[in-house]
């Protein structure tokens, strides 16, 4: 796998606080991760982490507030079911689960949140390729949609 | 660090034990502050037990917090 | 803390309560290092108060069999409960100290949801509710203290008539309902046993309403801090024995000047050292409704001066809803309902369904957790929609 690998992140509004951290789209410390921001970690649907992995993302993760403080209650905790069915999906697709991480940082937890992402970027980079993209002679029917640098048809 | 935990439950154990044993006491003397202020040190006591069991890792959070 | 826009520069009153959020929030920072999260006590300061509430009613049932409220007799029940019912003094103790720690945990609570936004727009019933719990909760204390009828309850006694009587127009009549006639007698006693019994009833009936806006509510606290808090209002009780002040009985001859203080309960009677009855009345009726604005005070700055972003309240695409409830289960302030479908649906998925999704908009806070449980993308942002957060997604991995 490259050497530093494509990480997107969904960050929380009320997480880790990205102003010291990042300048607009990626984290100052580690410029191979890029975020987007949510109003909620509970906001972010698995579609989308797939779809960040389908268009050529190494890894994906969503940040959220610590467990048990979440703005909104139950967000994070929701979000980490959402990720735990994803993660199962996406091993029937021969995906592997560690692509997808959540993590749970609070206002001031900048520190630990770097260390953390940079552990999750580390994990990936030595994973093995994702599978080559299927050719277009496949049936339509049975949509190969887990490959991570496969296109939908 | 984790034989600190372990020697902190050990000792807290031992506590717990005499604590209990004061609650004995207190209930055969008739000494009823004794006895219901060891009831609460060995509540206490089982408190940071269970909170070291969890930083050694031996309990763990719910599934949804891992 | 964070904007979609760029950042303007915030009102005052946003950047106060933003630097209070984060002196709230560097102080879990360090509960952290010592707990894991899902024990840090911070998180569960309403579970606290509540299993404290549980506690004292426990405790209040088994003082109320032995209790006699009559003038003669009430502190010698009292003393019986101490001295002659087994583990009586231990139930007084731990009675006391339940209270105490009721009122810790009420304000933690207050405190916390207070400087971490947690009561903003449509969040505002449960700091309404609050502030009542905390009102009513303060005055049940309060005749707590009158109940045991020693020398200091006399004087509490006479200075919560002195407040009374300092409210224009309506204080004598006051005092006569608070007094139960012209002067004190045994029926004062049993009138104020039921403002210490039926305003702690009138409690439950508050925490409905705190509850009814929020789903899965945390109601008790982790099984550590309820072996703790227990624990700690059993030793207590037993180490520091509510008898050891002795203030003596009251009697009809009595004119007692002083009393051992409490600081949870007592504080506006202290006041009354330097300040007149009337001045301590109009200093707590301003705390309360002070109390009761707060969640509206924010209302003068837009979200943008805030500092907060406006998302706009979750609208239902009504063609693509199936009915299948995944966002009622997941919203965690109930603002969505399930209602008979008046008609099916446009997409494939959605055309034989028999419910259909309703946001409630007064109650929604914008947070978005419904678009992520719905898998039928029938649910969205109007200011940050499904498609602009998957072209900033194309974004982040091309560049």
């Amino acid at each position: 796998m490259t050497q530093t690998p494509k990480v997107v992140g969904f960050i929380c509004d009320w997480s880790v606080d990205l102003i010291p951290l990042s300048d607009g789209g990626r984290l100052r410390a580690l410029p191979n991760v890029r975020v987007v921001r949510v109003p909620c970690s509970g906001f972010v649907r698995p579609e989308w982490l797939e779809d960040a992995l389908n268009r050529g993302a190494d890894g994906v993760f969503v940040t959220g507030c610590p467990y048990g403080d979440c703005l909104n209650r139950e967000g994070n905790f929701l979000m980490r079911d959402r990720i735990d069915q994803l993660q199962r999906r996406l091993q029937r697709r021969k995906v592997d689960p560690a692509r997808l991480g959540m993590l749970a940082f609070g206002l001031h937890d900048g520190a630990a949140f770097l260390a953390e992402v940079k552990a999750f970027a580390d994990r990936i980079a030595v994973l093995p390729p994702a599978q080559p993209a299927r050719t277009a002679g496949r049936p339509a029917v049975a949509q190969p949609a887990g490959t991570p640098e496969g296109d939908r048809t | 660090m984790r034989t600190v935990y372990v020697m902190g439950v050990v000792l807290l154990s031992a506590l717990s034990l005499l604590f209990a044993l004061g609650i004995i006491y207190g209930e055969a003397t008739d000494r009823w502050f004794l006895g219901g202020g060891s009831v609460g040190a060995l509540l206490i006591a089982y408190s940071f037990i269970v909170l070291l069991l969890r930083k050694m890792g031996m309990t763990g959070p719910r599934k949804t917090e891992r | 803390m964070s904007t979609v826009v760029e950042r303007q520069i915030p009102g005052r009153y946003a950047r106060l309560m933003t630097s209070l959020l984060r002196g709230t929030l560097r102080l879990d920072v360090w509960v952290n290092r010592l707990y894991p999260t899902d024990f840090n006590p911070l998180y569960y300061t309403g579970g606290l108060s509540n299993l404290f509430l549980f506690t004292l009613v426990l405790s209040g049932i088994f003082l109320f069999f032995y209790y006699d409220a009559s003038l003669g007799e009430a502190f010698a029940s009292v003393q019986y409960i101490t001295d002659g019912v087994p583990y009586g003094g231990i139930v007084r103790g731990v009675h006391r100290y339940a209270a105490d720690g009721f009122i810790v945990g009420i304000l933690l609570h207050l405190l916390r949801n207070w400087f971490t936004d947690r009561h903003l727009f449509a969040r505002d019933n449960p700091w309404i509710s609050g502030m009542f719990l905390l009102l009513f909760g303060g005055f049940i204390g309060f005749t707590g203290y009158q109940l045991v009828w020693d020398e200091r309850a006399q004087l509490l006694t006479s200075m919560f008539v002195a407040m009374l009587r300092s409210i224009p127009a309506a204080g004598a009549t006051l005092t006569r309902l608070f007094i139960g006639g012209l002067g004190i007698s045994d029926g004062t006693l049993v009138r104020i046993l039921f403002l210490h019994i039926g305003p702690a009833t009138a409690l439950y009936a508050f925490l409905w309403w705190h509850y009814v806006r929020l789903r899965h509510p945390k109601i008790w606290p982790p099984g550590v801090w309820v072996l703790f808090c227990v624990g700690l209002v059993f030793l207590l009780a037993g180490a520091v024995p509510v008898t050891r002040e002795a203030i003596p009985a009251a009697t009809p001859a009595a004119r007692p000047t002083s009393f051992p203080m409490d600081i949870f309960f007592l504080i506006p009677f202290w006041l009354l050292n330097f300040l007149p009855a009337g001045v301590v009345v109009l200093l707590l009726v301003s705390l309360f409704v002070g109390g009761l604005v707060i969640p509206y005070l924010s209302r003068r700055e837009t979200p943008t001066e805030m500092g907060v972003r406006h998302s706009g309240v979750a609208q239902v695409i009504d063609g693509n809803c199936t009915g299948c409830e995944l966002c009622y289960y997941d919203c965690p302030y109930n603002a969505i309902v399930m209602v008979p479908s008046p008609g099916p649906g446009l997409s494939k998925a959605a055309a034989n369904r028999s419910l259909l999704a309703v946001v409630i908009e007064s109650r929604c806070v914008e947070c978005g957790i419904c678009i992520g449980a719905c898998p039928f993308e029938a649910l969205e942002l109007p200011k940050f929609l499904e498609r602009d957060v998957l072209r900033q997604v194309a974004e982040a991995v091309q560049a």
